[in-house]
């Protein structure tokens, strides 16, 4: 099949790509409207207070401030797609109160002529707070009665699930490992800052928001909701994204929906833009987990029994966390055959910032846990790791106990061989090189991450497919590309399945006015849920084309084929036509038809295939000042099929350089609620001297329900970079690493535990 | 304060303006002029988004006033191309896949521009250094530094500057 295609599976260039090295690209920030207001917040300076007054009345005077809306009107979204199902669950979704909830949650917002007379302002508005204890500890929050973050307590939700008989199966191991980890605040750091949107809510009465979110279709029903419209009303425009990562993956908190209640008020377009700190202090972040874990293991290494403890921390308002809680319960119980399991979560408030989606989702939080203590039990087992991976993780055929759906496609052992053969594995393990006070150490984890969100929750794609006159096609989708290239990709499936060539077809703009109902670009699902209903809108395009083919070159429909814009008889090729040709007689010529094909498809992914993958690291310690060094890094990753290699490539390194980070330097440190690191000199991510060599490997199983066979890819190449760093810290200095992200201090003071408990 | 009167030149063409002593530069090329090619990811020098070149010198606008440039000839992302040609740096980013989101990237070619116009055959070292004023979020830097390698080939076979 592979040599059949003719654009799936190539590396073509990216169709944005010369707009964004021209600097002619768009992005949110870069939007000006004819007459807009800019808008600005006003951010509670308490971690909990409720807010008692709020007097504008002198920046009512300022002459150059237009609007104010405040915390007594503007209610802030709390939940996500989730929340879609029910009338009731989607009133529980809009929050409005005058309790504050963390440091630099908004109070109010105000719009004028210039940002400067907005920030000025700020300054003549008084607000007087009854300032509230604050929480910042899940464990103290989770036992506290008294103080609730929400009137339904600080236990946002808690989960408990039972496969089989655990304290059977831990009679029958040889072996208990039961350990703790804790896991850090990470934040997305998109280059872009989060938090910039222009609301302009017109006189006749329809609103227009142009923001750069993962979600329009989404973020167009959250909107009619907080607003008070009628859908229909409503359109969402996502110009050019500056990098997601899931920080965009629903609507910012307060940003779209003050800018909408300004607009309205106003009577003329707002835009706001969050600086570099407001992004860091007051936008979603990943969730800190509390892991405890407790496996028995046979001595042969096959695993009886499993206890999984969880506690997330959500922070101040709650927006994913079900759905983060659900993914790291399907790492955990779902990655290893383990027949006796029980898992136990809960998510609960803080009166800190917000956390939400975050590429992986729950995923590398668990998995670092996981992947930790299995490469404990593979040690006290004197198995080698990899074995014991491939011992244990379910493949083909079984069944994900978690989404009760059979696995159809399973690279993990070609995810694992290569990935040990690239890296050196069997040779690098024995033989160790240590250079005066650098010790060297080698580590590996493995990963599943499942592809789209149908299991329990909505998951719509559509596309549609136009043909024009002179044969070429309009692809349209609401799949927002944040810089990932599924725009590309898609228009490479629509090619592929069309028959035509690639520059042949144009994918729309992110526009709800314009492309019919999607899901989001999350759960890596574009390439295959998005890419599912593209084939399927151009395979219904191409069905009518056919169907006019065979007409005018009187062939049977079945014995007709399109390849490079003509279609002809498979049985004699000089019995053909042009597409262009074809159709400019079906829309144009034939005056008694003058009729556009247009395909369409719409509709839910057949399945959540995991994307398996298999992380190799090699780290240098130095013992003296703890500094850790990661020397070489291979991921090897199961997408199905690449229908891009080079899009692919560019996923797996970028998501392994933020897999370092999440491992060795970032996390948002917070003292009294505040956030401490807000920028990039103190919270740190990878610059260019910081990457060491990554190798990506494409494994290819083609996955039976995907497009061409494809799966995701997007997340999973960070769901288990940390744990492979960890395990390889542990075999460099022999003390194991439970907490991220693991600095230079912590890498010290466990030297200094190591060397204490072995006596020296 | 007083405003004060400036000249500058972006992209061979010259501009009276009258700013605000603390008006950025970035500012002033993005809200003034409209050159929102030039990007803001942080506003206090830590990204490297905003890179342009003065005198042939990468140089971060946010961090620079605009009366600090009174009279200076600025390159921006927008001038790099002769006319629909793409400037060897924007090509080589396209070919070698080396954006992703592309928020960063008119900050990178500034910036890989100002280091081949004084040095037209870096090392991968000499390039990851350079780049390392610039963050990306999105790419890992391999592409971007393949790009530039490759540019700087293409450039010394052209003696294109
Ligand atoms: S915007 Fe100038 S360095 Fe970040
Ligand atoms: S390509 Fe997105 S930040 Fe560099």
């Amino acid at each position: 099949m592979k040599d059949r295609l003719s654009v799936v599976g190539k590396s073509v260039r990216r169709i944005d790509a010369l707009d964004k090295v021209t600097g002619r690209a768009k992005y949110c920030i870069d939007l000006k409207v004819d007459d807009m207001l800019h808008a600005k917040l006003l951010r509670s300076p308490y971690p909990h207070a409720r807010v008692t007054k709020i007097d504008t009345t002198r920046a009512e005077n300022h002459p150059r401030i237009r609007a104010i809306a405040t915390i007594d009107e503007v209610p802030r979204v709390v939940g996500y797609w989730w929340n879609l199902r029910t009338e009731k669950a989607m009133k529980r979704m809009y929050l409005q109160d005058n309790v504050v909830r963390f440091r630099g949650d908004p109070v109010l917002g105000v719009a004028a002529d210039d940002e400067e007379s907005a920030q000025e302002a700020l300054s003549l508005i008084d607000v007087e707070y009854e300032e509230l204890p604050a929480l910042f500890d899940p464990i103290e929050a989770m036992k506290e009665d008294h103080l609730k973050i929400h009137e339904g307590g600080n236990i946002a939700i808690h989960v408990a699930k039972k496969f089989g008989d655990v304290d059977q199966g831990f009679k029958q191991a040889d072996y208990v490992f039961e350990n703790r980890f804790v896991t850090s605040k990470q934040k997305h750091a998109s280059i872009e800052p989060i938090g910039t949107a222009i609301a302009d809510y017109g006189r006749s009465g329809r609103l227009t928001v142009y923001t750069s979110t993962q979600l329009p279709h989404w973020s167009r029903i959250y909107l009619a909701g907080a607003l008070g419209l009628p859908v229909n009303r409503v359109r969402v425009i996502k110009p050019y994204t500056g990098g997601a990562f899931g920080g965009r993956c629903g609507l910012i908190h307060g940003l779209e929906v003050m800018c909408c209640f300004l607009s309205r008020k106003a009577g003329r377009p707002v835009k706001m833009s969050f600086s570099r700190e407001e992004d860091f202090e007051a936008t979603e972040a990943r969730h800190p987990f509390i892991i405890e874990l407790k496996t028995g293991v046979t001595k042969d290494g096959i695993l009886t029994a499993n206890s999984i403890k969880l506690i997330l921390d959500v922070g101040g308002y709650g927006t994913h966390y079900i759905g983060v809680l659900a993914d790291a319960l399907s790492t955990g119980v779902g990655l290893y055959r383990c027949p006796n399991v029980t898992f136990e979560g809960y998510c609960v408030y803080t009166n800190k910032s917000l956390n939400g989606a975050f590429r992986g989702y729950g995923n590398p939080q668990m998995n670092f846990a996981q992947e930790s203590q299995m490469d404990m039990i593979a040690e006290k087992l004197a198995m080698d790791p990899v074995e014991f991976r491939v011992k244990n993780y379910r493949g083909l055929g079984e069944i994900d106990p978690v989404f009760d759906v059979p696995i159809r496609s399973d690279g993990m052992k070609d995810c694992l061989a290569k990935g040990a053969k690239k890296f050196g594995w069997n040779k690098k393990r024995t033989r160790k090189v240590d250079e005066g006070t650098k010790r060297r150490g080698v580590g590996m984890s493995c990963l599943q991450h499942g592809t789209g969100a149908r299991f329990g929750l909505p998951d719509p794609a559509s596309a549609i497919v136009m043909l024009n006159a002179d044969g070429s096609a309009n692809l349209l989708t609401a799949a927002a590309d944040d810089g990932q290239g599924n725009r590309t990709v898609l228009a490479q499936i629509a090619a592929e399945e069309l028959g035509i060539p690639l520059e042949q077809i144009s994918v729309s703009d992110t526009d709800t006015d314009v492309a019919p109902l999607d899901g989001g670009t999350h759960g890596s699902r574009q390439t295959y849920c998005g890419g599912l209903a593209v084939k399927r809108a151009a395979a219904d395009a191409k069905m009518a084309l056919l169907r006019f083919a065979s007409q005018h070159l009187n062939v049977e429909e079945k014995s007709l084929e399109i390849k490079d814009g003509v279609v002809y008889d498979v049985k004699d090729r000089s019995t053909n036509i042009r597409v262009g040709d074809l159709m400019r007689k079906v829309q144009i010529e034939d005056l008694s038809r003058c009729e556009q094909i247009i395909g369409y498809a719409s509709g839910v992914a057949p399945a959540m295939p995991p994307t398996f993958g298999a992380h190799f690291a090699e780290v240098e310690v130095d013992m003296e000042t703890g500094e850790v060094y990661v020397v070489k890094l291979v991921g090897a990753f199961d997408v199905g099929r690449a229908i891009n290699p080079a899009n692919v490539e560019g996923q797996i390194i970028g998501g392994e350089a933020m897999g370092i980070g999440y491992a060795l330097t970032e996390g948002l440190i917070i003292d009294n609620g505040k956030i401490v690191n807000n920028n990039f000199t103190d919270y740190r991510i990878l610059r260019a001297c910081d990457v060491p060599q990554i190798d990506a490997i494409i494994v290819e199983s083609n996955e039976p329900t995907g497009p061409f066979g494809a799966k995701g890819i997007g997340e999973a190449t960070m769901v288990g970079t940390a744990a492979a760093i960890a395990n390889a810290i542990y075999d460099a200095i022999g003390v194991r690493m439970k907490e991220l992200c693991i600095t230079q201090e912590k890498i010290l003071e466990a030297i200094d535990r190591g060397a204490r408990a072995s006596g020296v | 304060m007083t405003k004060r009167d400036i000249s500058i030149c972006v992209n061979g063409k010259w501009y009276e303006l009258a700013v605000e002593p603390y008006e950025t530069l970035l500012d002033v090329l993005r809200d003034r002029l409209g050159h929102t090619g030039t990007k803001s990811g942080c506003a206090k020098g830590e990204c490297g988004a905003c890179t342009v070149n003065i005198d042939g010198k990468a140089i971060l606008s946010c961090l620079t006033l605009a009366v600090q440039v009174d009279g200076k000839e600025i390159l921006t992302i927008e001038g790099l191309h002769k006319g629909a040609e793409p400037h060897p740096l924007q090509e080589a980013f396209v070919k070698q896949a080396a954006v992703q989101c592309g928020y960063c990237t008119p900050g990178m070619i500034m910036n890989a521009k100002a280091l081949l116009n004084h040095n037209s055959n870096p090392s991968e070292k000499e390039v990851r250094k350079t780049l390392s004023s610039n963050l990306c979020r999105c790419t890992g830097y391999e592409r971007p530094v393949k790009a530039i390698l490759e540019a700087a080939t293409i450039m010394r076979g052209k003696d294109e500057r």
